[in-house]
């Protein structure tokens, strides 16, 4: 392993390389298993690991979703930890009834005989111009199944350090990669091996006073890029990256409603059931009183190419929810902001 | 008390024993469940004790099992106790699963007994990954699980072959092919000859046994999971029939199954296909059958005596 101090500038999937080389350097236990990993085609994430590790660790898979996945929760609760990688959401589905119905339920059916340190490594939200299948986003559901831990790592750092986290737990964890941030960069310090293994926290990763964020993945990008727009107009807003949608950290949520007394919660999936209603619950039942606004996408498949943009959050669209927030109250209590459009919340 | 794997060399008796034990382990279970002692549903191998005991019987003790929802018949060849086995189906806190279970869910990773699954096929994948284990271990040991006519019909199941024939991974694939898929007859469902001839065309070995013929089942076993520990894994079909309905709600016979068909299988019941092979005199078989009988009311009692998971149990083994 490289000097653990050493501070490199690299993008999100070589964080996740590094985060798998580290990792596997570390424990001879874990097995990658998937399509095209030995080549890490298509974004770059397992290249150059199967020369490291030969293919015995390094398996490609033939497309064969539902086998690989069970073969990795077998492999997982007998002593092989296992790394799945799917590379886009619609593929996950064909692997579900192995995550939901076996790798999230066998610990608790069985007593605690089993454990089941399965990472199910998959692309989430949007890549560009791949359409509606490729570009979903299943947080809420993901986040829904008893049993899993759900990342939604949002820069370089986070993926690396998630990952290892994830790479240390004895139970399940899906990984969701926003695929618009594969090719982000950011400065990466990797740790060493035996860092604790206790749950990540949320992090206030910009403080502000008059508004809060509350996003994950490629959404702190945009709620970044909305606060720095709004602090030329004299408005700060604090961003609480989630980083965990599984288990999820409601203190914080609950810490930075209070401090601010309003609160954007952004997601990639549509409003009807999506991550942003639990966000935005967890915000009246915590923190009762403070002014609430959900942002996602629009409730339509994802469209072919740049059309993409009307369905997704984007900083613009952020930066006028936060506004909305600010502005006049309306017609009071209970009003909740959807999208940008004043609506009664439901109560 | 736990029982040993029927395995190494069984006499005939010991195989007519643990026939036994599944047969009025199931009877005891079916009547709790009309006491209504035991909650959800039921699904009885009676009728199929030959399979779970042909091929248990001929592997090894370290030796992996998978199995799925018709599944303490399996559970009971492959040594898991008795009365932890009824205490789960009690839902009991002494029960293999701590009571969470059921049924349909028990697993005993001491025996070897690493789940039986409700989900029809979806325990055949997580066999290439014990036998994926096992080859990284540089273990011997074979995963064999087993699978209905039903479990034909799963994509996964094709998909599970051709991995475990390009990884030559130690698996042994398990039909037991009871005729019907609840009540859909198998011919009306599967198309071509058959699963044995499916898995040949992956490259698997592949045996098709009578599976009312507990010496076959375990001969033929003997045969793929040799050939499995060397990389080369099997399918083996089962020919056999269940004597009971598919669960508790359905009738033995008068729906989708004539009286004269569910007759002419009774007319081949494993135990008694067994006692007539090994000249097994009438008075060994009461014997057996009797000794069955104490270790199953034993069971029943150790159950009944045993309390419901409380929260604190409940609530164990989701987080941390």
């Amino acid at each position: 392993m490289s000097d653990p101090e050493a501070q490199l500038q690299v993008t999100y999937a070589e964080a996740i390389r590094c985060a798998l080389q580290d990792a596997m350097d570390a424990d001879p236990a874990i097995v990658l298993l998937g399509q095209d990993i030995a080549a890490g085609f298509p974004f770059g994430a397992t290249r150059e690991l199967a020369a490291r590790y030969g293919a015995e660790r390094v398996r490609d898979t033939p497309i064969s979703e539902a086998a690989s996945m069970g073969c990795a929760v077998g492999a997982a609760m007998t002593g092989t930890r296992t790394v799945v990688e799917v590379d886009f959401a619609g593929f996950l589905l064909l692997g579900l009834d192995q995550l939901v119905n076996n790798a999230a339920k066998l610990r608790y059916m069985s007593g605690g005989q089993l454990r089941v340190p399965l990472l199910v490594r998959v692309g989430q939200g949007p890549l560009g111009a791949f359409a509606a299948q490729h570009s979903q986003s299943q947080h809420a559901w993901l986040a829904s199944v008893p049993g899993l831990a759900l990342c939604a790592p949002s820069d370089p750092q986070d993926a690396y350090e998630l990952l290892r986290w994830g790479l240390r737990r004895q139970d399940p964890v899906v990984f969701a990669e926003d695929m618009r941030l594969y090719r982000a960069r950011g400065e990466l310090v990797r740790e060493p091996a035996d860092s604790a293994a206790e749950i990540p926290r949320a992090r206030v990763v910009r403080p502000g006073r008059d508004a809060s964020a509350v996003c994950f993945g490629f959404g702190r990008t945009l709620a970044l890029a909305a606060a720095q727009a709004l602090a030329g107009e004299g408005v700060e807003l604090e961003v609480l990256d989630l980083r965990l949608l599984a288990p999820l950290d409601g203190e914080a949520i609950a810490r930075s409603a209070r401090h601010t007394g309003r609160v954007l919660c952004l997601g990639d999936d549509p409003l009807l059931g999506g991550i942003t209603a639990t966000l935005a619950a967890t915000v009246h039942e915590q923190a009762p009183g403070a002014r609430v606004g959900r942002l996602g996408a629009r409730h339509w498949p994802t469209p072919f190419g740049s059309a993409e943009a009307y369905v997704y959050p984007s900083a613009e669209s952020v930066a006028s929810a936060v506004r909305r927030l600010l502005g006049a109250p309306g017609e009071g209590a209970g009003e909740e902001i959807v999208n940008g459009e004043f609506r009664m919340a439901a109560s | 008390m736990n029982a040993a794997p029927i395995g190494g060399a069984p006499t005939p008796a010991e195989l007519y024993a643990r026939m036994a034990l599944i047969r009025d382990f199931e009877r005891a279970a079916y009547r709790a469940y009309e006491r209504n002692e035991l909650q959800g549903t039921i699904h009885a191998s009676i009728g199929q004790e030959g399979v779970a005991v042909g091929v248990v019987a001929a592997l090894r003790a370290a030796d992996k099992l998978l199995s799925h929802h018709r599944g303490h018949g399996h559970a009971l060849a492959k040594g898991v106790d008795p009365s932890r086995l009824m205490a789960e189906l009690f839902g009991r806190v002494d029960g293999v699963c701590g009571g969470k279970g059921g049924s349909m869910h028990i697993t005993d990773v001491g025996c070897g007994f690493l789940g039986s699954l409700a989900v029809v096929g979806s325990s055949i994948p997580l066999a290439l990954g014990v036998a994926l284990s096992a080859q990284r271990a540089g273990e011997e040991t074979v995963c064999a699980v087993f699978f209905g006519d039903g479990g034909v019909g799963q994509g996964v199941l094709y998909e599970s072959m051709n991995l475990a024939a390009i990884w030559r991974l130690p698996v042994l694939f398990v039909c037991e092919n009871n005729a019907y898929a609840i009540t859909t007859p198998a011919a009306h469902t599967t198309a071509g000859p058959g699963i044995e001839e499916r898995a040949r065309a992956f490259g698997l070995a592949a045996l098709r046994v009578d599976g009312q013929d507990v010496e076959q089942v375990a001969g033929a076993t003997r045969t793929l999971a040799a050939q499995a520990r060397a990389g080369q894994p099997g399918l083996l079909e089962c020919l056999t029939y269940r004597f009971l309905g598919h669960s508790r709600s359905d009738p033995p016979h008068g729906r989708y199954r004539s009286r004269e068909e569910v007759e002419r299988w009774q007319g081949r019941d494993p135990l008694a296909v067994l006692a007539a092979q090994a000249e097994l005199s009438a008075e060994a078989c009461a014997q057996l059958e009797a000794a069955a009988q104490a270790r199953v009311q034993e069971a029943v009692e150790f159950a009944r005596a045993s309390p419901r998971p409380d929260l604190h149990v409940l609530a164990q083994d989701v987080w941390g």
